[in-house]
């Protein structure tokens, strides 16, 4: 591992996270939907990095959620990544210990139907205010 | 009982939209509700329906003012896909524009806080001082904004040497222009009276709502993707990241004002040390992987997340302004204060004044008994009073 983060992560948590380093500054770390919250806490509460924002995308094996935490003192980004399953993907939310997630998870729910559970204000943010409930413009089901 | 005052439908900063409730009792600001998504423009998925090289295009028109970021942040992005590396005579140009831009989204700033406050000197001060560095932009890119300039690899025209001296001529006016108003601003009790313990931001707060840019650092909280991520050339050059401690309207106007001085020190250093050479690496296709693009726009972190299928077109663009991450901290900074400094207070988490022309008062029936012309009527009447008392 280039990086101390890195390490780190690889020592707190051994083999629950799967890490790809692409380069010296860019790594990919999966982990599965129980120990997800626990990953990022650990991300932002003791590795001090920065929710930068996060990506959403609807992929054949799922929804998956791809956490972009830059770690600045370090020059790396972080990106943490699990998939859920369909058609009503939920996962615990990150906003009740972290706000900065707050719009972020919004956006997501608003635009793929993930459900955030304990998210203090889970309404939509983008998206109209006539939209039906149901349909979210990013997801690919059909 | 609380009055709730719109401020929207919404909002043209960085085409973003947004629309605000300020829930106020009397004078004084209780809380907040902030809602986005007025003229969204489903950008992310465009993206996904257009090539690497045209979607430079499209990502440039997400901000008028802060082009250059967002399309240097995706080609970022692209070539971290890749793997290349851009030329070094590309890496330095595209540094001095990136910094031309910040100057004239910071002079832009800075007259519009003019006209919130209701000094027409400064408003009309800052905007002829801008004006020149848009000329300087159409010399280096032949465009005053939306560049086309930037694609993933290097740039897409070379400069010729001879613009250079005019160039740094242009710098060399403004660098004293910047002195002159932030001794101006900086000196003046009423100006004082007005920014100064007004929309406190704790260093903690920033942290915790993921406030960017000159936001963050205006609270003491000492980022700047400059320093702290690989490219451009600012590791090449002098130049220092400004920050302030205190968090008051104050603080943010005093980073953006000396982070113009800075520019202008790397943009002086850039055209001293500008490496010849090609101006691009050749990029002949984009194989399967992911990439990730962040610079430091005027207002904070632009940040792109690209993935490739293997393709000509990316399968998933992920793009973020800073913007959207700063809204949130409007929250905690209004709270407790007056409307009058409501007005000034969205104002500095957010450069673009435009949106204050469309903030309406209501009364709990809903009907408007104050439009946004009263709003900045009732924050010009406090400096009047203000300049009366001193």
């Amino acid at each position: 591992m280039s990086k101390e983060v890195l390490t780190n992560l690889k020592t707190k948590f051994g083999d629950r996270v799967e890490i790809y380093e692409h380069n010296d500054r860019r790594a990919y770390v999966t982990v599965s939907n129980e120990d997800w919250i626990e990953v990022l806490r650990y991300m932002y509460e003791v590795e001090k990095g920065r929710l930068t924002t996060a990506t959403g995308s609807d992929r054949p094996t799922g929804v998956e959620l791809l956490y972009h935490f830059a770690i600045d003192t370090d020059r790396i980004v972080v990106n943490i990544r699990t998939t859920l399953k369909k058609p009503f993907p939920k996962i615990e939310s990150l906003t009740q210990h972290y706000y900065a997630a707050d719009f972020i998870e919004r956006e997501i729910f608003d635009f793929l139907g993930v459900e955030f559970e304990g998210h203090p204000d889970p309404r939509k943010i983008l998206s109209s205010h006539d939209r039906p409930a149901d349909f979210h413009p990013m997801r690919r089901d059909e | 009982m609380s009055t709730i005052i719109p401020i929207g439908p919404f909002h043209p900063v960085l085409e973003e939209p947004e629309y605000i409730q300020l829930y106020v009792n009397g004078e004084t600001v209780e809380s907040a509700d902030i809602d986005l998504g007025r003229i969204h423009r489903g950008m992310e998925l465009l993206a996904q329906e257009k090539t690497y090289d045209q979607d430079v295009f499209l990502i440039e028109r997400i901000c008028g003012i802060c082009s250059a970021s967002h399309s240097w942040a995706g080609s970022l992005a692209m070539e971290d896909i890749v793997g290349v590396k851009p030329p070094d005579r590309a890496r330095y140009l595209r540094t001095i524009v990136h910094e031309l831009e910040r100057l004239h989204s910071h002079m832009l700033w800075v007259g519009l806080g003019g006209h919130i406050l209701g000094y027409w000197t400064v408003f009309m001060w800052g905007w002829k001082y801008r004006e020149p560095i848009l000329d300087a932009l159409e010399m280096i890119t032949g465009n005053r904004q939306h560049y086309a300039w930037y694609k993933a690899g290097g740039v897409r025209r070379d400069v010729a040497d001879e613009i250079w001296p005019e160039v740094l001529k242009i710098i060399d006016e403004f660098a004293g222009h910047v002195d002159m108003l932030t001794g101006a601003i900086l000196d003046d009790p009423v100006i004082q009276g007005r920014l100064k313990g007004v929309g406190i931001l704790t260093k903690e707060d920033a942290i915790h709502y993921g406030t960017l840019g000159p936001t963050a650092r205006g609270s003491g909280f000492d980022i700047d993707v400059r320093r702290d991520e690989d490219y451009g050339a600012y590791d090449e050059v002098d130049w220092n990241v400004i920050v302030q401690p205190d968090g008051d309207c104050l603080a943010v106007a005093v980073v953006r004002l000396l982070e113009m001085k800075e520019s202008c020190k790397i943009i002086k250093q850039c055209i001293d040390k500008l490496p010849g050479g090609p101006i691009a690496t050749e990029i002949r296709e984009f194989p399967r992987g992911e990439g990730v693009g962040h610079v430091e726009a005027p207002r904070g972190e632009s940040f792109h997340y690209i993935r490739s299928n293997g393709t000509n077109m990316p399968e998933r663009h992920k793009m973020r302004a800073p913007t959207f991450t700063n809204i949130p901290s409007f929250r905690p900074r209004v709270k407790g204060e007056s409307i009058s400094d409501a007005v000034l207070i969205f104002a500095i988490i957010d450069p673009c004044y435009s949106c204050t022309e469309r903030m309406a008062v209501l009364d709990p029936s809903g009907k408007p008994f104050m439009t946004g012309k009263d709003l900045i009527k009732l924050s010009h009447e406090k400096t009047e009073k203000l300049r009366r008392e001193s």
